[in-house]
């Protein structure tokens, strides 16, 4: 067999595989597995998920067990979006004595039917900085929200959240509508900041929530008392609303369309680099086993036998459990369980392709074992590794996800079955979190069947006896 | 010449599993180490506590040669290899010794007894699982046979392989997302309600509490099983003497149940086992989200309690049933396929 006939073989095989449907739409699936993984970058909502999943600090913003944006789509009650505004225009006022007052205003479209859970001001300031926040509604009222003196700072971040800081201003507004009476059930702790604010100012406010739809304008302000080394920069307001994200937040408030996005690439990782180093150290066992026989067949069966008889799921948590290994170990230890799959087959095909003249042929000719089961052997089994790979990726996805449920999984990346993992502790089950159980899950199955679609469509091919066509 | 096959499989699967228990003990030297070291420190605390009015040199000599006793004892002191075979030899003699914090329900801290409580339960899960899955496989597979390529093949086709990465795990916190908690049908956890009813209502109470982890093992793994019986099937079915039976004019019923699947029982049977095996070598852990109180359930508290004996216990015990399903596979196929048992050769 030379190149030119593996070639041939090959494309032999794909005119046979295009005619499964099942296959092609398995390989469309991996297509759009790998488009994703490597238009990463583009599509993460959150960029920095990779290294930042475990960082607190860094989800800060987003509401915890917040439901997708689009379940609003099912809802009758509308829920405010999780929104992160940045479109500001700065005004300039001159002050006397060189000093300027600095203003940034950013609108906040307000639809929903229910009012956000908080609105974070986040602005970015340079020596000392006297900071006032306040918001004007649809209805010309402003309320100051809150004041913030920063001193001696170099463009650091002051962060300004309205539930917290702005709560007694809250108070205090709706307090110039509620009647004593009425108030004195409330005090201002009873009442959420963002349910004051956005409300119909009238008597009755405090007890019943109705929401003032329109444009509110969220204002940063701050007196610079010296321009030349002193401002502030780059506002950014979330308004962080009951709904978020493309597939919803978890407890730790992180964004988890983000995480499953991320975790595509360590999915793939594990399944092809699991699959590929197994079939192939399967398929070289199995063709050395038949080749050489007698002896070296016994005891390589032995070894086989030996392996092939450890439940390897139990064996993988013991050791991850014990040892703590690293994505790229606990793939070596996978492997080391994996290659068996393959070995029997090979070694009854290579069985009855040793017999062949064309290997006597090429014994007689003198050529070398090597040569032999690297030309003459290897190339005809090519076929049954791919279809062999393309099988064992599942299992080796999801017996990473059943390590990474126990919580044993490596914790520098994210996975799919460390998110499911964090939905087990976080009680996401009990709570009914479903876009927190289902989406993950859903992936390790899809994933499953993209490789089972164009697994079976190739043992389909290779085992003539089960066509029926 | 039978019973010479399976005493020769029955030694084999010993010696295997003797093999695997010596290379587990070898790579968890270690831990294990650690874990007795800390052992016999906290019994020679608790013996000395126990001491009263003992000068406070005498204490310490007594404590110091309880610990060298005690390390003697557990061959603390002798050279690696020795070590190795010591504890292997343990295992195999299920001398697994004490847990860390885990007890059984009658309290005891005997490895032995907590794995051994397990171990009865994961059995019946599994056995009645595989046992429906089985029946459903085979009826739906040769339905699939009978007419390959048909809207019922096509179709049952396409679901085994949507369902064939999926996560026994995941099905299971689905279900119980959705029957426990939304339409509360099904009991969340465990094996019997608290306190266990008496009577035939014990009976129902169990059936109960197993119906739902039942239910996804078995939903998620008779489509594998009607694939395989389909593949097997559909081979015999092509051998001249199925065309001449029913050229004979043998309804085709019993062509299906007679004679196929007299031919295809061998295969059919050590798929079902290995489907089985599988499940306990894959799906074990899946008990934990349902808190069946079984060694995949084991497995979750020994990871979050770090009780190291249990773990290792619990994988000596899952081994062993792995060996012995592997030895029951071996000794089925050769009761039911006559060419193999003849010459007594594995």
């Amino acid at each position: 067999m030379s190149a030119g006939d593996t070639k041939f073989k090959l494309a032999e095989f794909w005119n046979e595989f295009k005619k499964e449907k099942s296959g092609l739409v398995g390989l469309v699936l991996l297509i759009l597995c790998l488009l994703t993984v490597i238009f990463e970058p583009l599509i993460l909502p959150w960029k920095e998920v990779n290294t930042k999943w475990r960082d607190i600090d860094y989800w800060q913003d987003n509401p915890a067990n917040a439901p997708p944006e689009w379940t609003n789509a099912f809802s009758s009650v509308k829920s405010p979006v999780t929104q992160r505004l940045t479109a500001a225009t700065r005004e300039e006022a001159d002050l006397d004595g060189g000093a300027k007052m600095v203003t940034y205003t950013l609108n906040y479209k307000y639809e929903a039917d229910k009012a956000p859970l908080d609105v974070i001001f986040h602005i970015s300031g340079t020596g000392d900085i006297p900071l006032i926040v306040s918001i004007e509604r649809p209805d010309g009222i402003r309320v100051e929200l809150a004041q913030r003196f920063e001193q001696g700072i170099s463009d650091q971040d002051i962060r300004i959240s309205v539930d917290n800081d702005g709560r007694n201003a809250a108070f205090a507004f709706i307090k110039q509508y509620e009647s004593e009476q009425a108030l004195q059930e409330y005090s201002s702790s009873s009442l959420r900041t963002a349910d004051m604010l956005f409300n119909t100012a009238r008597q009755g406010m405090a007890s019943e929530f109705k929401p003032l739809k329109g444009t509110y304008k969220l204002v940063a302000q701050a007196m610079i008392l010296d321009p030349a080394t002193m401002d502030i920069k780059d506002p950014t307001v979330v308004v962080t609303g009951s709904v978020s994200g493309l597939l919803g937040t978890d407890d730790s408030k992180r964004d988890l369309a983000s995480g499953l996005i991320a975790g595509m690439k360590w999915a793939l990782l594990i399944g092809f680099l699991t699959s590929i180093v197994s079939v192939v150290i399967g398929v070289l066992y199995g063709i050395v086993a038949a080749y050489y026989g007698g002896k070296v067949d016994s005891v390589m069966m032995f070894i086989y036998q030996i392996v092939n008889s450890i439940p390897v799921l139990p064996v993988l948590i013991v050791i991850s459990a014990i040892f703590k290994p690293n994505i790229y170990t606990l793939i070596l230890v996978m492997v080391t369980f994996f290659w068996t799959g393959s070995v029997m087959t090979v070694r009854s095909m290579a069985l009855q392709i040793k017999e062949e003249t064309y290997i006597e042929a090429a014994k007689a000719l003198g050529a070398k074992n090597k040569r032999i089961i690297f030309k003459h052997m290897l190339p005809l089994l090519v076929p049954y590794s791919f279809a062999s790979m393309a099988l064992s990726v599942p299992s080796a996805i999801v017996y990473e996800s059943s390590v990474s449920l126990l919580g044993l999984g490596d914790a520098t990346i994210v996975t799919w079955g460390q998110i499911l993992h964090d939905a087990m502790q976080g009680a996401a089950v009990l709570k009914g979190l479903w876009w927190w159980i289902i989406p993950p899950g859903l992936l390790i199955a899809l994933m499953g069947m993209t490789f089972a679609f164009i697994g079976f469509s190739m043992d389909k091919i290779l085992h003539p006896k089960l066509q029926t066509r | 010449m039978y019973k010479w096959f399976a005493l020769k499989r029955i030694l084999k699967g010993i010696f295997t599993y003797a093999i695997i228990i010596l290379v587990l003990s070898a790579l968890f030297n270690t831990v294990t180490d650690k874990t007795m070291r800390a052992d016999i420190e906290e019994q020679v605390r608790a013996e000395s506590s126990r001491l009263k009015n003992i000068q406070p040199a005498a204490l310490q000599r007594f404590q110091e040669q309880r610990r060298q006793d005690l390390i003697k004892l557990y061959r603390l002191d002798r050279p690696l290899v020795e070590r190795i075979f010591f504890r292997a030899w343990n295992t195999l003699t299920f001398n697994f010794g004490k847990s860390t914090i885990i007890k059984s329900s009658r309290g005891e801290r005997e490895v032995l007894s907590i794995v051994g409580e397990a171990l009865p339960r994961t059995l019946i899960l599994f056995t009645t699982a595989a046992l429906i899955e089985i029946i459903i496989g085979i009826t739906l597979g040769l339905k699939k046979a009978q007419k390959p390529g048909g809207v019922m093949d096509r179709t049952t086709s396409i679901i085994t392989m949507v369902v064939y990465g999926m996560p026994t795990f995941w099905v299971a916190m689905i279900f119980i997302m959705l029957f426990v908690y939304q339409l509360k049908i099904f009991p969340s956890s465990g094996m019997h309600s608290v306190p266990p009813p008496q009577g035939i209502m014990y009976f129902f109470d169990s059936l109960w509490h197993m119906a739902l982890p039942l239910l996804t093992l078995v939903l998620i793994g008779f489509w594998g099983v009607a694939y395989y019986v389909r593949n097997i099937v559909m081979g015999v079915l092509q051998d001249d003497y199925i065309m001449a039976a029913r050229a004979r004019g043998i309804p085709e019923h019993s062509v299906l149940f007679g004679h196929t699947l007299r031919t295809a029982a061998p295969p059919i049977m050590t798929m079902s086992i290995l489907s089985l095996l599988s499940s306990i070598s894959g799906a074990i852990i899946f008990e934990g989200i349902f808190s069946w109180p079984g060694l995949g359930n084991l497995y979750w508290i020994a990871v979050q309690q770090n009780d190291i004996p249990v773990l290792m216990g619990d994988l000596a015990i899952t081994t062993g049933i792995y060996q012995v399903g592997l030895i029951i596979l071996d000794l089925s196929y050769g009761f039911m396929d006559p060419r193999i048992k003849v010459g007594g050769k594995a």
